[in-house]
């Protein structure tokens, strides 16, 4: 059970028997069950799951209904991450007392938190976690707002972005802070493993889940998961949109070991200008006005220079 | 369990997914698992539909994009050959028809109403790519 799960190809990996199930009451078209997916399907392995507070947690536990096969949590907003945390810390307990029944199975523990839950209010707990050293995965489903509550701003809604505590209209052009760098503040407690997928990009989120699962220590995924109710595009385009995320470089795909050697694990052959994903998107539709065309221009400058200082990272290994 | 009403339900309760134990659930498939009544497996969300997604095995290659990409669980695969749609549990959206690569697609969208043979007898034919 404990060896790594062989995923050559997406027809070897469409023989998983899924452990999340339909039904649940994400909007058409959402994408974090499509990364929750892929995520537990990267493993064969026991699974200890939490939720916090988000769309995840609320469409997928209605009661009378579970969407989830495995051992799962939800108790608030800001501790999915300790709930697992100390799961796994009973279980090791356990392990070493000699009192458990099956302990050649070898449990994967896991949180998923939207960002909300991990940049705003969860943000001192996961530190906790991270901090530990518990043997754990934390993964945020990045949708940069609070979804489940009507599209308020989070710490990671960026520049431009209209939402409903930073709407845009004549004085203002919606959030005004750019989004935090969850990826490298993470890094910076030494874990062993940070990166940020995407549910485009398959192949790579799974080498990174399974990478993840079997370092021993703290593992913190950055999940993109386009939001068609609030970027406001047609359901059917949320792989287009993960596309243009992360062949625009707005989401570069790294992974940073030991929180200092950093990996660039995706270069896009044709980099598509950021503008192409701003228009696609309904939150940045005042960005084309006259008046606030000047911040598209700012858009591609701090994401090109987001870019080149992770190339120069990758290069200085430091 | 199932009939209790939200303020007869118990803090602190438990819902399981099966009736009996599983010993290894990612070796089980959906078909063979003893889903219980408290499972989303059992429920439906067909009613959200306004276009279906219709699949016409003649042009599918087998990629499992649409397994892949799937937020509903609503692909069939088995033996790593696409069988079908899980019409119960799809919500519509049309991400399965969007990556589908083939010329012409495999999977495209119709009216909820749609009749299906039809729909398959009238497909459209491959498209030129244009030079």
């Amino acid at each position: 059970m404990s060896e790594m799960k062989k995923i050559k190809n997406l027809k070897e990996f469409s023989t998983s028997a899924d452990r999340f199930e339909g039904a649940n009451l994400l909007c058409p078209g959402c994408a974090h069950s499509i990364i929750v997916r892929e995520v537990l399907n990267a493993t064969n392995d026991d699974l200890v799951l939490s939720a916090s507070t988000g769309c995840l947690e609320v469409c997928t536990a209605v009661y009378p209904y579970t969407s989830w096969d495995a051992s799962w949590i939800h108790i608030g907003f800001e501790n999915g991450s300790t709930a697992v945390a100390g799961a796994e810390a009973m279980y090791k307990a356990l392990k070493r007392k000699g009192r458990l029944k099956q302990p050649d199975r070898n449990p994967k523990f896991i949180s998923f938190a939207g960002d909300g839950a991990s940049y705003d209010i969860g943000f001192q707990w996961i530190s906790g976690c991270m901090e530990r050293g518990h043997n754990m995965m934390h993964i945020v489903l990045d949708n940069e707002v609070y979804a489940n509550t009507g599209g308020q701003r989070s710490s990671s809604t960026p520049i431009g972005a209209s939402a409903t505590t930073s709407p845009a209209g004549r004085v203002s052009y919606g959030e005004k802070k750019n989004k935090k760098d969850m990826v490298a503040i993470m890094a910076a407690h030494g874990i062993p493993y940070a990166a940020q997928v995407a549910p485009n990009k398959w192949k790579d989120m799974v080498k990174k889940i399974q990478h993840g699962m079997a370092v021993d220590g703290p593992v913190f995924i950055n999940a993109v998961s386009p939001c068609t109710t609030e970027w406001k595009f047609d359901p059917k385009d949320t792989m287009m949109l993960a596309d243009l995320a992360t062949d625009s470089l707005v989401f570069p795909l790294y992974e940073i070991i030991d929180g200092h050697e950093l990996n660039i694990t995706y270069r896009p052959k044709n980099v598509i200008p950021v503008e192409e994903y701003l228009a696609a998107q309904g939150r940045f539709k005042h960005l084309f006005k006259d008046e606030y065309k000047h911040l598209i221009k700012e858009w591609q400058e701090r994401v090109d220079a987001n870019w080149e200082y992770l190339n120069r990272r990758e290069e200085a290994r430091v | 369990m199932a009939n209790t009403g939200w303020d007869e339900f118990e803090i602190g309760a438990m819902l399981r997914t099966f009736n009996e134990p599983i010993e290894n659930i990612a070796g089980t498939l959906q078909e063979d698992r003893p889903y219980s009544e408290n499972s989303s497996f059992r429920a439906s969300v067909a009613d959200w539909r306004i276009e279906k997604p219709v699949f016409n095995k003649d042009y599918c290659i087998d990629c499992q994009f649409c397994w892949i990409y799937c937020p509903d669980v609503s692909i069939i695969s088995r033996d790593k050959k696409m069988i079908g749609v899980d019409m119960d549990h799809c919500k519509g959206c049309g991400i399965c028809v969007e990556v589908c690569p083939t010329n012409p697609k495999s999977l495209l969208m119709f009216e909820e109403k749609a009749d299906e043979e039809q729909a398959i007898a009238n497909w459209p034919t491959k498209e030129e790519k244009e030079k």
